[in-house]
């Protein structure tokens, strides 16, 4: 058994499909590429495929990871060259390398780089300083929904960069670094507190949101 | 850019399952529209993941898409949400693979599989911006329908402007190639309907009329048109085994209702149950090779890596040779952890011994249909098992470790009495019985007994009874929902309101289309879906059409009346369906034609029919 960590891109064709599909996507791929992968032991085996944190659906990436742990060995390039010919359109692995079979991807990841475009109702003047000044808070809080009920989290220490990298008339471009892990927020909560700080002047259901990278230790 | 992609994008981030409308997926045809002759834009008038759920629909897109000169795409009914965005910010009804909007197209071909689609059927043609009624339309494109609903074309003949009739891989290419001719010569709209009317299982509605009686029934249905058919035939496919089966199938992103391979192993039935309109319309059997279907089988393995494969027909079992085929396949594809399903089972050992071969694989439930509660009522309806059967697979499968079973059955059956709904109440207990007697306790048994109500449908023996009330299906439910109280019994049962609306419109004549369309003004949509079946909404519209729903659905008919269908010609006898009214009637049962032709009548009914011969041993 061996364990391949890839790193794929899901483009505007596929920004729809959710992280559940995605995964029956390559299993049925794997098939289609009459690649043997290994199958979780137990009642149920499942095969063993691991993802990254899920990405929002309508999002695009070109910098997701996922692992995949083979039966048979076959080398990293052979693998993607496979893959790639039968994956759907919009869907492609632009790197595998193997790793060790105890390195979880999971324990791996620390954080992501993002794009995030959003349109505005009307243009902002010195949005450059008042990012900075929002960043220079100590407390961001959103409002979370948990099983206990609503409650405040302070999202800023996962916060590690936040820049505006376009202006246009009718939309913001922003670059985005956040920590990734348990409990930590997503690109669109931050753009939601900060929408809150600047008085509602964004239109925040449209948006476009691409992960750059994501980064691993 | 298209403009319109990015307006449909946008719409797309704010709905529910979004990959209903992207297009995309695996082996989906990418053409480019400029560079063929014909556009096709095959129609569903239903969600996404019932409609991709449906083989015609996969077997006609695979096929028109053959032809270099065609390009064939697709389109759903939008779900509630995306509807409303739509009309919202006006976005027209589009294709899938291309976002064209749909009256760019030469061709909407709607299938009707289900009564209560007819509204999303207008609907679809309204968001399109496509006038609903057929004569209102100018230029192009042509709303075509068919599929089983459409040999009853009265009800939608105001709205579509022809039907095909029977099985459509081979006319489909008739009216294709009769409509690019017709288009180089720059013909009329009207030339072209006279075009089709010409070609055999082509029924124009606008070239006949319905003469009613002072009762309100038919008194005949007269051609208005020279050269026009007195009587449509359907087609049928003859030469199955080499008929076209695509080897390549859509692999959707989004988990859909049958979300595997369907490999059609053959088509028609031979049982002859007397309620089932399927068992008559799709007649003769017609079986491919145990080769063919390995082969084809392997090919679509490959081109899908799904990880199930359906060997569909309406009875999988009676396959001749069913149990070699399911042991190949399964020792051909465990180790690539392919299963293999059949959609219904038969109840006797054979079908248990493939359960158990196919579970070696994937675990697979157990659904059982007896239909009927008592011997005489299965008799009544031709459905050729006893209780001894039914309690034996049981038992039988009980033994091989099954803890679950689903039992089907129908109610409101013609000549059913209370002691007949109790049958079904005497049965599951048999079969707990069963359970216990095999384990010694009842523990992790679960029987799931589901009733339908029944449903008389055109072109069966049945075609002359009368529907139940709802009041008395509603006693019948009651009597269940009380006596099948128990931990390991659940029942589930269909609102009866809808069956019986199914009843009025299967039955209907082109008056009851003018309730359809009525109905569909006051807002109603998806009536198949219980949370937007809207009774009231009908019961107005069809008081505004001045119809009576009640003399479709709760008369019988004298053997002599004209229907609405009888227009059309299925190759079944109406001599054979009368002779089998006739004995439901006296209880007498009809065996499985593949014992000895019972004399339907198909087998006469055009050049190179041959009914199914089963293969010496
Ligand atoms: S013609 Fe005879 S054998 Fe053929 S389907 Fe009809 S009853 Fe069966």
């Amino acid at each position: 058994m061996k364990r391949l960590r890839n790193k794929y891109i899901k483009d505007e064709r596929v920004k729809f499909i959710s992280h559940l599909d995605l995964l029956r996507v390559f299993q049925r791929a794997l098939r289609r590429a009459d690649i043997k992968v290994a199958f979780s032991q137990g009642f149920n085996p499942h095969p063993k495929i691991s993802f990254g944190p899920a990405l929002i659906v309508g999002a695009t990436t070109e910098g997701d990871y996922m692992d995949i742990d083979l039966e048979e060995d076959i080398s990293p390039e052979e693998f993607r060259k496979k893959m790639n010919k039968v994956l759907p359109p919009g869907i492609e692995i632009v790197e595998s390398y193997e790793v060790e079979l105890n390195d979880a991807l999971s324990t791996k990841i620390k954080g992501a780089e993002y794009i995030l475009q959003v349109n505005v109702k009307k243009s902002i003047k010195y949005i450059q300083n008042k990012i900075e000044e929002f960043m220079r808070k100590d407390i961001i809080e959103i409002e979370k929904e948990s099983k206990s009920g609503r409650k405040m989290v302070n999202i800023r220490p996962c916060v590690l960069e936040l820049k505006v990298i376009e202006e246009a008339e009718d939309y913001l471009k922003f670059y985005i670094k956040l920590k990734l892990g348990e409990g930590a927020p997503n690109p669109l909560h931050l753009l939601k507190a900060l929408n809150d700080y600047l008085g509602n002047l964004f239109d925040i259901d449209s948006y476009k949101l691409h992960r750059k990278n994501m980064i691993l230790e | 850019m298209n403009n319109l992609k990015d307006k449909i994008d946008a719409l797309l981030m704010k709905v529910s399952k979004p990959t209903r409308y992207t297009g995309g997926e695996l082996n989906s045809s990418i053409k480019n529209p400029e560079e063929v002759k014909v556009r096709f834009a095959f129609a569903f008038p239903d969600v996404y993941e019932v409609g991709m759920s449906h083989l015609g629909l996969r077997i006609l897109y695979h096929l028109l898409n053959k032809r270099e000169d065609v390009y064939c795409e697709r389109v759903f009914a939008p779900w509630l949400d995306m509807e409303k965005l739509m009309r919202e910010n006006d976005i027209p009804l589009f294709s899938l693979e291309t976002k064209t909007p749909l009256d760019k197209f030469d061709f909407i071909g709607f299938t009707l599989q289900y009564e209560l689609s007819y509204t999303n059927v207008i609907n679809m043609l309204n968001l399109a911006g496509i006038p609903i009624l057929s004569r209102d339309r100018k230029g192009l494109p042509f709303v075509i329908a068919g599929g089983p609903c459409a040999y009853n074309p009265a009800p939608l003949s105001d709205v579509i402007d022809f039907f095909v009739m029977g099985e459509g891989e081979e006319v489909i290419n008739e009216i294709i190639d009769a409509y690019i001719d017709w288009k180089k010569r720059g013909g009329e709209r009207e030339e072209f309907l006279q075009i089709v009317s010409q070609i055999k299982g082509v029924y124009v509605p606008k070239y006949y009329i319905e003469v009613y009686n002072q009762d309100g029934t038919i008194k005949e249905i007269r051609t208005i048109k020279k050269g026009v058919p007195e009587k449509v035939k359907k087609r049928i496919v003859k030469d199955f085994e080499n008929v076209y089966h695509p080897e390549e199938q859509i692999v959707p992103f989004m988990d859909i209702v049958h979300d595997r391979i369907m490999l059609e192993i053959f088509r028609g039935c031979t049982r002859g149950c007397r309620f089932c309109q399927a068992g008559m319309i799709y007649r003769p059997v017609r079986e491919k090779s145990k080769e063919k279907i390995l082969d084809l089988a392997d090919k679509l393995i490959k081109s899908t890596g799904y990880e199930e494969i359906s060997l569909t027909s309406l009875s999988t079992c009676d396959y001749s040779q069913i149990e070699d085929l399911v042991k190949k396949l399964i020792e051909k594809y465990k180790d690539k952890g392919v299963g293999v399903s059949i959609p219904s089972t038969r109840v006797d050992a054979v079908s248990i011994n493939l359960l158990k071969e196919i579970q070696k694989v994937r675990k697979t439930g157990l659904t059982l249909a007896p239909e009927a509660g008592t011997q005489r009522l299965r008799d009544v309806i031709n459905k050729g098992i006893t209780e001894e059967d039914i309690l034996e697979a049981t038992k039988e499968a009980f033994s091989a470790g099954w803890t679950n079973v689903k039992l089907y059955f129908m109610i409101g059956l013609p000549t059913e009495m209370m002691e007949d709904v109790e049958g079904i109440v005497d049965l599951a207990y048999k079969i707990v019985d069963n359970y216990k007697e095999v384990k010694g306790n009842v523990k992790n048994l679960k029987v799931t007994i589901s009733t339908s109500t029944f449903v008389p449908k055109p072109f069966t023996p049945f075609q002359w009874t009368a529907q139940d009330s709802i009041k008395d299906i509603m006693e019948k439910q009651d009597l269940l929902k009380k006596k099948l109280k128990s931990k390991v019994l659940k029942y589930n049962w269909h609102n009866p309101y809808m069956s019986f609306l199914e009843a009025v419109i299967s039955r209907g004549d082109r008056k009851v289309g003018k309730a359809i369309i009525k109905a569909w003004e006051k807002g109603c949509k998806f009536d198949g879906w219980e949370e937007y079946f809207n009774y009231d909404k009908w019961e107005k519209a069809f008081k505004e059409a001045g119809v009576n729903p009640h003399f479709y659905a709760n008369r019988e008919r004298s053997l002599e009346e004209v229907f609405p269908w009888d227009v059309i010609d299925v190759g079944v006898d109406k001599r054979y369906l009368i002779r089998e009214y006739k004995k439901s009637q006296e209880g007498r049962i009809t065996p499985d034609c593949r014992l000895y032709c019972t004399g339907c009548g198909v087998k006469d009914f055009d050049e190179g029919v041959v009914c199914f011969e089963a293969p010496q041993k």
